[in-house]
């Protein structure tokens, strides 16, 4: 294990040296922010009027929104109860663009739902669910606590709004909190194809300038693999780091400079991008369960670079040369690319049994669970977290005995081309 | 020091090494040789533990060779390699940790080498930056740094220039009188008569010779004698009469000439000396042994009649 430290501790300091890290460290959260930023700048510009109607039976908002200076949105309130249907074809609700209920449990379960015509933008969809959620939070935090409403905004929990296309509700549409968890996933499994690569590239290079068997003259091939796996893992988590805390800089310097709150006189023209960009930060720092999203991430994020490492490594380990092995990258990028669209298919389709399958299998968990984490699992149903989790963790135990079986047996083995022939010979040796 | 016993290991069906046995005692450079694909190679990776043997066993000082006794090896590998990117005290640092060594320790023995080869300038360069024959050089000192009981190098001289191949060997002789036990498998013969005590050949997966340098030549020799000499061919022949053979001769100038001789019937070396006396006059006579090259090149073919040479290289 020592020796795998010393291998890991090497690949390091090689990473963190190398130009290409410190380009990806701006480049990468260069690109977020300028997306955002575009996003928020240009998108925003919608001006249709939106007629939202506030379906409260039981009086729980008495009749109160904070929806602030902004006009776009047009908030009703009625104390009945409506049917889905009735909204969908009474000449009377024509007049209405979406529907939002309000049942009596809310303030318990946090669970709303809206009902739209067409389907509402972004900024829409931030503001209706920002405007519903701050007049709950007011109401839960004066029914139920002392504290006053700002501190209760500390420890809330927030409010799962999902919205259905009112002419086809079974259609479970994507929920916003859902696409902040596809995005977490989307950064796990891009951190896991770039350092996948790195790994890849590194085992073949050590190969290739042979240094390789003064290596194996002193460590164990399985221990060389973790320590590489390891050292890339280290580099990996260095460079998310640098993201987050860059993107987070960005976004709030954006927010101080580019989109300044609609409150300020100055600026009172662009207010709707601003207010709509703020709300976004708020959504992204403050209303997704940061704390048990970013630690759910960080162990899917190791548990799943752990797992496809393993097959980087070992995919490294098998080549004849650097340029060798080309044709056992493509399946593997193909996988990568279906574990992101079934973290898509999740967002869409939660309830259906093929996501639960991509939930527990351990090629699409770590983007799927990222995608149910912020949807916000079912009460009772955390269980299904810990089995994916374990599932992972033994995948991965056993994905990483498979290639080190490998790593033993191509590493000394040059000059070649690599067959599946000969790779399931490699896999036979004892 | 080193016991190999009934070493067997099999690549698929082919054999690598067939029962191969060798005993390396402490304090003496053993030559491993052998044509191009016999196994040095493969003895060698399962000696450093790269390979596992099918059957057969190590036993390093007594014990079971194990992964703790790597600490105590050296290795030198035919496909030299080093990161090309890192610097020479890098390297140095990271292969003293994996052989065990403290970072003090591995700062005295950088020290003392590179002071050795006088290259105290390059312990910041990178690999990249120094020609192939200076990181050969580096990554000998890699092998050494910790002071290895066990020195094993595969193919020490290819790669070096004259001057270089000197300065190892100059090493491997300082090292043998500091009490290390030296393996070397090399196809370079003339350092293997220079620096070998023992040799064991490997062909075809199999040992077919193993002794003493000297008592493996002494065993080939075939009764021929060189004489040098100052005189006329004629009077040299003359003067053999029956009692020997002449096999070849050299001409070294006009009147001067290198002949190779064989007895006759119970005639010894003195008994030549006798006869040529007065005839020719003699500048030196040996007895010509074998080379290491023919006894290996003997062995290899199987063609026991191939008159040996004496190669000066």
């Amino acid at each position: 294990m020592k020796n795998s430290w010393i291998i890991a501790v090497r690949e390091l300091r090689e990473r963190i040296g190398s130009r290409s890290f410190v380009i990806m460290a701006f480049v990468g959260p260069l690109l977020v922010l300028s997306l955002t930023y575009l996003l928020f700048a240009f998108g925003g510009k919608e001006q249709q009027n939106w007629n939202v109607l506030i379906s409260d039976a039981r009086g729980i908002m008495e009749n109160k929104i904070m929806a602030g200076e902004d006009k776009s949105l047009q908030y009703s309130f009625i104390s009945d109860y409506i049917e889905i249907e009735d909204f969908a074809q009474n000449p009377s609700y024509q007049k209405y663009d979406a529907l939002v209920e309000v049942n009596e449990k809310v303030l318990t379960n946090k669970i709303s739902f809206v009902f739209y015509r067409e389907k509402p933008s972004l900024k829409t969809s931030i503001n209706i669910r920002y405007h519903v959620e701050r007049r709950l939070e007011e109401l839960v935090a004066a029914k139920f606590t002392d504290l006053s409403v700002s501190d209760f905004r500390k420890i809330k929990q927030p409010l799962l709004m999902s919205f259905k296309n009112v002419y086809d509700p079974k259609d479970e549409s994507s929920d916003l909190g859902g696409w902040v968890g596809l995005f977490f996933g989307a950064v796990i499994f891009v951190f896991i194809f770039l350092f996948g690569m790195t790994i890849l590239r590194s085992v073949s290079r050590e190969k290739s300038n042979r240094i390789v068997e003064i290596l194996l003259a002193t460590v164990h091939p399985r221990s060389l693999m973790l320590g590489k796996i390891i050292g890339v893992g280290m580099s990996a988590f260095i460079q998310f780091l640098l993201w987050f805390i860059l993107i987070s800089l960005g976004l709030y310097f954006m927010r101080e400079t580019l989109f300044v709150d609609i409150y300020d006189a100055s600026n009172v023209a662009d207010g709707g991008s601003s207010q709509a960009y703020n709300q976004f930060v708020e959504l992204v720092f403050e209303r997704i369960q940061f704390s048990s999203m970013i630690s759910y991430f960080l162990v899917f994020f190791a548990l799943g670079y752990l797992f496809y490492g393993a097959f980087f490594a070992a995919l490294g380990a098998v080549t004849g040369s650097e340029s060798d092995g080309q044709q056992f990258l493509l399946p593997l990028i193909a996988l990568l690319l279906f574990a992101m669209y079934s973290g898509f298919f999740v967002l869409n389709n939660p309830e259906s049994s093929l996501s639960t399958f991509y939930h527990y299998f351990p090629f699409t968990s770590p983007v799927v669970v990222m995608v149910k984490l912020a949807m916000g699992y079912p009460e009772g149903d955390g269980y299904q977290l810990i089995i994916s989790i374990l599932i992972l963790i033994m995948s991965a135990l056993a994905v990483l005995a498979i290639a080190g079986k490998l790593y033993k047996n191509g590493l000394l083995q040059y000059g070649h081309t690599v067959r599946l022939k000969q790779i399931i010979q490699w896999l036979k040796i004892k | 020091m080193l016991e190999i016993q009934q070493i067997t290991k099999r690549f698929q069906r082919k054999a690598a090494l067939d029962e191969v046995s060798l005993s390396l005692k402490a304090g003496e450079v053993f030559g491993l040789l052998g044509p191009n694909g016999a196994g040095k190679t493969t003895l060698i990776r399962i000696i450093n533990r790269i390979l596992e043997a099918d059957a057969g066993t190590i036993r390093f000082k007594g014990d079971l060779l194990q992964q703790k006794h790597l600490a105590h090896i050296g290795y030198l590998p035919e496909e030299r390699g080093l990161y090309k990117n890192m610097t020479v005290e890098a390297h140095a640092y990271f292969l003293g940790a994996l052989r065990g060594m403290s970072k003090t320790d591995v700062k005295q023995a950088v020290n003392y080498w590179l002071d050795r080869f006088d290259i105290q300038s390059w312990r910041k360069k990178r690999i990249e930056e120094l020609s192939k024959g200076m990181a050969q050089k580096v990554q000998f000192i890699c092998a050494v740094l910790h002071e290895p009981e066990l020195l094993i190098l595969d193919e020490p001289f290819s790669g070096f220039d004259p001057v270089n191949v000197e300065l190892i060997k100059q090493e491997i002789i300082e090292m043998k009188a500091k009490g290390k036990t030296i393996l070397i498998s090399t196809h370079n013969m003339q350092s293997v008569e220079e620096i070998c005590d023992r040799v064991a050949l490997i062909h075809q997966s199999k040992k077919i010779m193993e002794g003493r340098v000297s008592e493996l030549q002494d065993a080939a020799k075939n009764g021929e004698y060189a004489v040098k000499f100052r005189g006329t061919m004629i009077g040299f022949v003359n003067a053999l009469w029956t009692g020997f053979e002449l096999i070849d001769k050299e001409i070294l100038g006009d009147d001067r000439f290198i002949a190779r001789v064989k007895m006759r019937g119970d005639n010894q070396f003195e008994d030549l000396l006798q006869v040529l006396l007065g005839q020719v006059k003699i500048e030196a006579a040996w007895e010509v042994l074998p080379s290491m090259q023919e006894l290996f090149i003997n062995a290899v073919s199987g063609d026991k009649n191939v008159v040996p040479i004496q190669t000066n290289y």
